[in-house]
């Protein structure tokens, strides 16, 4: 969707992060200035198992060219189980969007912790690279002309 | 009355050549090629067989858009522009659609009567151009005499095209219609005397074979309407309905709607689109009360509006007798058992 | 006519007279005969002199667990909420079930939706039902004015034509891949159990798409989906939907458009799918009811491929399980974590 210039296309990304890891790394990826490309825009949830499959879809509609999901590491979760039942819920998401030909890589998951600032600012570049590959998002994006 | 005999091929260019007065729909195959759907654009000057009986999809989506732009806006603040309606996008393309049943052309004129002062149902209606095709083999699901239309009517149609021994017979209706069959110069001959009496006859037998009695809008306008709401049955209907919209949607004579605003990135626009009273949604209030809350109150009002509350008002039944809810219903709620038995009251 | 189907009527409506006389139900879910040919109605019997008017043939489509949980709720003494539970036992109710409804009715005791006391499941092993659509396909569309079923054959007759069909050549896809055709949990069991029935590939369809690459599997989804008219027969015919409000009418937010816009209407498709994610038993029942014909079982079905592969469950069969999706264990599969992938140490 955006451009930023005349002909560089930057791809919009939106990023769901839990409030007691991801989002803590991506805070400290910003206070230890690790350089990450300013694509995400970053909405912040209490936990990855709060992200329901209306959200990703949703920013998708909206003309997101990505979606990042991330969340504490399995068995790190602030409520004990949260980031466990939505792996199975984000598995079977990602497979079925794959099944009906969402590009492999327009929507990602991963997970960061609180003291992984430089794993999170790498994760970010991995994802805004893929889907830059991918160019602009076209399938599920809703036009109302 | 002049009438114009195509052969096949001869209606095939006919309707290809009407292609430069717009676009021409022409009934459509599901693709496996068995079962009529609704209509596609015309791609080649060659004439799609047609099943007997109606397509799965209605006329009305022609004339009720899913959805209707009814005006769009700017969301931008600040703009001069912004939340000020705009016209939609102007210069609506004619279509001409082929192969329309005549239940599905009556449609179009009882529809008309509820949007009777709706400037875009009206713009519709002048866009689209209807070439009706007259039914030879009725369907046991098929009750348009009943409900006071023919095999052979042509209301709501521009034109009229009847099959007969293989050849097509068509006849102006309307004004529009004279002017689409001047386009025949050269593919279509003036039809001989015993092609027309042929044409009389059929029209002749269809109208003999529409029943006898009392019309039943006729005795349903005449009945207590309270009478006909309190019915023993409907609780029993209802029962089984799974209150989905099929019926509504596949009916040609469900005009409801609703409208909401869409908008997105700093763009809007106000949306007309079919809704159906089986949901629930369509009655809920802002407050919460929902006066059709239950499955029963909308089942009853899908039908009464069809067989009492339409014909009060109009005059004749909000029904076509196309068939299409008693074949596609997942329950088989048969709404002619359900005027059988209010007439039986 | 089919002389199973006439014996499975028979005692169909044998118990349903016993179970009604005897008081020990107050209704009795089943079919009755319908008003065309290879039609049937869901038919609830209250009263034991109804009994006759069930029936039970091939063309039984439509999930009656479907009703089940409406039923049983009218059937409780009304009641404002804060009010006390009604003392006592409540009303009970008689459910005819094949394998695949008899798994919904598990999942909806296990959703707290049904209360396993207050249903009698009359179970009857399915040998498939037939697609009407399959039907109309053989005859190349022509209408069909009767059809007999007899074991193996149906008859169709129609307007100038009289055509013999295998029965096996049209039931549905989902039976025809069907592996528990018996009842998994029934109080009363009709006819003899069939057993595990041997399927060769189940999940060939949904690998049949996988096959294809990305772009054409969305040429697929968005050409297959395109006819939708939004009438929601599918959700509506579905056992599993009983949300009071269903997310098609959340407004704010809005999470799908009305009216039949593309993305719009393969949003609502896509999670109308993923909500029966772990739940879904292949019943057909959203597909038979579709008026236009979308195969949106085919999203179900993968889901169910890969819940089964995942996580080694299938939905509804045993009461003591928890269901895949309310569950967890701290070993799933997750090698679609970017963060863990095999060549980043992670562990699949």
């Amino acid at each position: 969707m955006g451009t930023t210039s005349e002909n560089k296309w930057e791809p919009k990304i939106v990023a769901f992060l839990c409030n007691w890891c991801s989002y803590a790394g991506a805070d400290l990826a910003g206070v230890s200035r690790f350089q990450y490309p300013p694509n995400i825009r970053i909405i912040r949830l209490p936990c990855s198992g709060r992200v329901s499959a209306n959200m990703i879809l949703d920013a998708l509609r909206s003309g997101a060219d990505g979606v990042l999901v991330s969340g504490c590491h399995p068995g790190d979760c602030h409520y004990i189980s949260g980031n466990l039942f939505a792996r199975r819920r984000f598995a079977l998401l990602n497979n079925l969007l794959e099944f009906v030909g969402i590009e492999p890589g327009r929507v990602n998951f991963s997970w960061v912790s609180a003291s992984e600032g430089e794993q999170f600012a790498e994760v970010v570049r991995e994802v805004t690279e893929t889907v830059k590959k991918l160019g602009p998002s076209t399938r599920l994006v809703k036009n109302i002309g | 009355m002049k009438v114009l005999k195509f052969d096949r091929k001869g209606m095939g260019k006919w309707l290809a050549r009407l292609g430069e007065k717009g676009n021409v729909y022409v009934p459509a195959s599901s693709k496996e090629g068995k079962t009529a759907i609704g209509w596609r654009k015309l791609e080649s000057a060659e004439m799609p067989p047609v099943s007997p009986g109606v397509p799965a999809r209605p006329v009305k989506n022609f004339l009720l858009p899913q959805p209707e732009v009814l005006f769009r806006f700017s969301t931008r603040p600040g703009k001069e522009d912004s939340f000020i309606p705009r016209e939609p996008e102007p210069g609506q393309v004619d279509n001409i659609i082929f192969g329309v049943r005549p239940c599905d052309a009556r449609s179009i004129m009882l529809n008309a009567m509820p949007y009777e002062n709706d400037p875009y149902y009206q713009a519709r209606m002048e866009h689209n151009i209807i070439i009706g095709l007259t039914c030879g083999e009725p369907c046991s699901t098929c009750f348009c005499s009943w409900t006071g239309g023919s095999p052979m009517g042509t209301d709501g149609c521009d034109l009229s095209v009847t099959e007969l021994e293989g050849a097509f017979m068509a006849r102006a209706i309307t004004r529009r219609g004279e002017k689409l069959l001047e386009e025949a110069a050269g593919i279509a001959v003036e039809a001989d005397h015993d092609a027309v009496e042929g044409l009389e006859k059929m029209s002749a037998t269809a109208v003999a074979g529409a029943g006898s009695g009392t019309a039943p809008e006729r005795a349903l306008r005449e009945r207590d309407l309270m009478e006909l709401y309190n019915a023993p049955f409907w609780q029993d209907l209802a029962e089984r309905c799974i209150n989905c919209g099929a019926c509504t949607f596949l009916c040609p004579t469900c005009y409801c709607f609703d409208i909401q605003d869409e908008t997105l990135h700093g763009k809007g626009r106000r949306i007309r689109y079919q809704d159906s009273c089986m949901f629930p949604l369509f009655t809920l209030h802002a407050s919460g009360h929902n006066p059709r809350g239950q499955k029963v109150q909308r089942v009853r009002n899908r039908f009464m509006h069809k067989l009492k509350y339409f014909p009060d008002r109009f005059g004749p039944l909000s029904c076509v007798g196309c068939g299409r809810c008693v074949r596609d219903c997942p329950v088989n709620i048969d709404i002619r058992e359900v005027m059988g038995k209010l007439l039986a009251l | 006519m089919s002389t199973a189907n006439q014996k499975i009527t028979e005692e169909i409506r044998a118990q349903a007279e016993r179970l009604l006389s005897s008081g020990e139900v107050e209704a009795f879910l089943g079919y009755e005969k319908g008003s065309l040919p290879m039609s049937v109605r869901p038919f609830t019997a209250r009263k034991p002199e109804d009994a006759g008017r069930l029936v039970w043939n091939s063309f039984c489509v439509l999930n009656l667990a479907n009703y089940l949980p409406a039923l049983l709720k009218s059937l409780e003494p009304p009641r404002r909420p804060g009010d006390p539970p009604p003392e006592g036992p409540l009303p009970r109710v008689a459910v005819v079930a094949t394998g695949c409804w008899s798994r919904n009715i598990v999942v909806q005791i296990r959703e707290n939706q049904v209360d396993r006391d207050r249903v009698t499941i009359v179970g009857v092993p399915s040998r498939g039902m037939v697609s009407a659509m399959k039907v109309r396909a053989a005859v190349n569309g022509r209408e069909i004015t009767a059809v007999t079923e007899e074991d193996h054959l149906l008859l169709v007759e129609g307007n100038g034509f009289r055509q013999e069909i295998n029965r096996w050549d049209v039931v549905r896809d989902n039976c025809k891949t069907c592996r528990h055709p018996d009842p998994v949990i029934h109080d009363i069991l009709i006819g003899k159990k069939a057993g595990q029935r041997q399927v060769q590939e189940p999940f060939a369809q949904v690998k049949d798409i996988e096959s294809k690459d990305s772009a054409r599997r969305w040429q697929w989804f968005a050409e297959a989906f395109e006819s939708c008219i939004r009438c929601y027969a599918c959700r509506n015919a579905c056992p599993l939907c009983y949300c009071p409000t269903c997310f098609v009418d959340d407004s704010r937010p809005q999470w799908v458009g009305k009216s039949t816009d593309r993305t719009d209407t393969l949003l609502f498709h896509l999670l109308r799918a993923y909500h029966c994610a772990g739940r879904c038993t292949d019943c057909g029942s959203c597909e038979s009811a579709c008026p236009v014909g979308i195969p949106m079982r085919l999203l179900t079905k993968k889901l169910n491929m890969d819940v089964l592969e995942m996580y080694g469950s299938e939905a509804g069969m045993s009461l003591d399980e928890p269901l895949p999706l309310t569950t967890y264990d701290p070993s799933d599969p997750q090698g679609f974590v970017l963060t863990e992938r095999e060549e980043k140490g992670g562990t699949r």
